[in-house]
């Protein structure tokens, strides 16, 4: 799993410096996460793809027949050709959020999941980015679910900081505790 | 010697008697005429014959016999100090056999008295050892058993109260909830 994160940064930070010499950083990006909706709403192709014994040139030939479908342009092909001959179409995921995280450093800003139990108003989402945008001091793209595994409150992520406001985190502290024997 | 001298004279003078005594009668044993020399000469001769043909080897055969007697008496003497000797020489071996066979025994003893005191500090380490062995063992499963049973206590406790939770949680509840944990993350800023 880290060999393929670290697969995918080198990727995607080749793909990232084509994109930001050619002016096209954000667009790029909207154009890969077109192409991985389009690869994954097509199982079929996808499976084709990922098989070992199809010759590269056709691997690279069916791709860039996904991509040119999906919309994407000469750079976002080009790239999904390579990749697709390299038989690194598994990393498009890893290799997209890797772009992501490139450029959402270029402009400042950073990603942030949150689950919820309940569906969060704009209010709290707004309160939300304001605390977070506070204590990262960067302009903060809230990426909101909900998770009816969780009891109550939310989860935050950005990157690798976590910020747990959860029921569940705090039964799990109180289950630590009361494990170690503290009250 | 001697006694042949003493007997000698005896015997010369006894013949006058003799000769007395013959005297007096016709036909006695001695006549006191030229025979009496020829007699005493034959005498003497006889006396010296018998001295030297009877008398000297049977003297001689005494001596020897003394002497051998004498040599047995000290062969004996000397066999009976030499068995004495060796009698005592014996009696000392057996007393210095006795004395090293005491000395084996009471380092015997001593081994086997300082082994068995090694034994039983062996075994008294030994056992002390055990029992901590499974004193630690023991502290080992109490600690173990109260962890266990502190996980499963928790692991109930916080069953019941995610049950609860869940069932008495309403909208207002988790509005309230995500209020006070922005509120929270706001403090810690």
């Amino acid at each position: 799993m880290r060999a393929q994160e670290g697969t995918a940064r080198r990727y995607a930070k080749a793909l990232h410096m084509a994109a930001t010499e050619a002016g096209a950083g954000e667009a790029t990006g909207r154009e890969l996460a077109a192409f991985l909706d389009g690869l994954q709403a097509d199982r079929g192709a996808l499976e084709i793809l990922e098989r070992p014994w199809i010759k590269p040139s056709d691997r690279r030939a069916a791709a860039l027949a996904l991509a040119e479908k999906s919309g994407s342009g000469k750079l976002v092909r080009d790239f999904i050709g390579l990749v697709a001959e390299r038989g690194r179409l598994d990393h498009l995921a890893a290799i997209i959020a890797a772009y992501r995280d490139l450029i959402d450093a270029d402009l400042g800003q950073a990603r942030a999941q949150v689950r919820s139990a309940v569906a969060l108003t704009d209010t709290e989402k707004a309160r939300l980015s304001s605390h977070l945008q506070a204590a990262l001091s960067k302009r903060i793209i809230l990426e909101d679910s909900v998770d009816t595994n969780l009891l109550g409150g939310f989860v935050a992520q950005v990157g690798s900081l976590i910020l747990d406001g959860s029921i569940d985190g705090q039964l799990a502290r109180m289950r630590e505790r009361l494990a170690r024997g503290q009250a | 010697m001697r006694r042949v001298f003493a007997i000698a004279c005896f015997l010369a003078g006894l013949l006058p008697a003799v000769a007395f005594a013959s005297g007096g009668e016709e036909g006695g044993l001695i006549s006191l005429d030229k025979s009496l020399i020829i007699q005493a000469v034959n005498f003497a001769i006889l006396l010296w014959l018998l001295t030297k043909l009877l008398y000297k080897p049977l003297l001689a055969k005494m001596d020897e016999r003394t002497n051998a007697i004498q040599k047995s008496l000290d062969e004996a003497q000397a066999a009976r100090a030499q068995a004495q000797k060796e009698r005592d020489e014996f009696a000392a071996k057996i007393q210095a056999a006795n004395a090293e066979a005491q000395r084996i025994r009471a380092e015997a003893l001593k081994d086997a008295a300082d082994e068995q005191r090694r034994l039983v500090e062996a075994a008294k380490a030994e056992a002390a050892r055990l029992v901590a062995g499974a004193r630690q063992e023991m502290d080992q499963d109490v600690r173990r058993a109260r962890q266990e049973l502190r996980q499963e206590v928790a692991d109930l406790a916080i069953a019941i109260s995610e049950r609860l939770i869940k069932k008495s949680l309403n909208d207002t509840d988790h509005r309230r909830i995500v209020d006070d944990a922005i509120a929270h993350m706001g403090q810690k800023n």
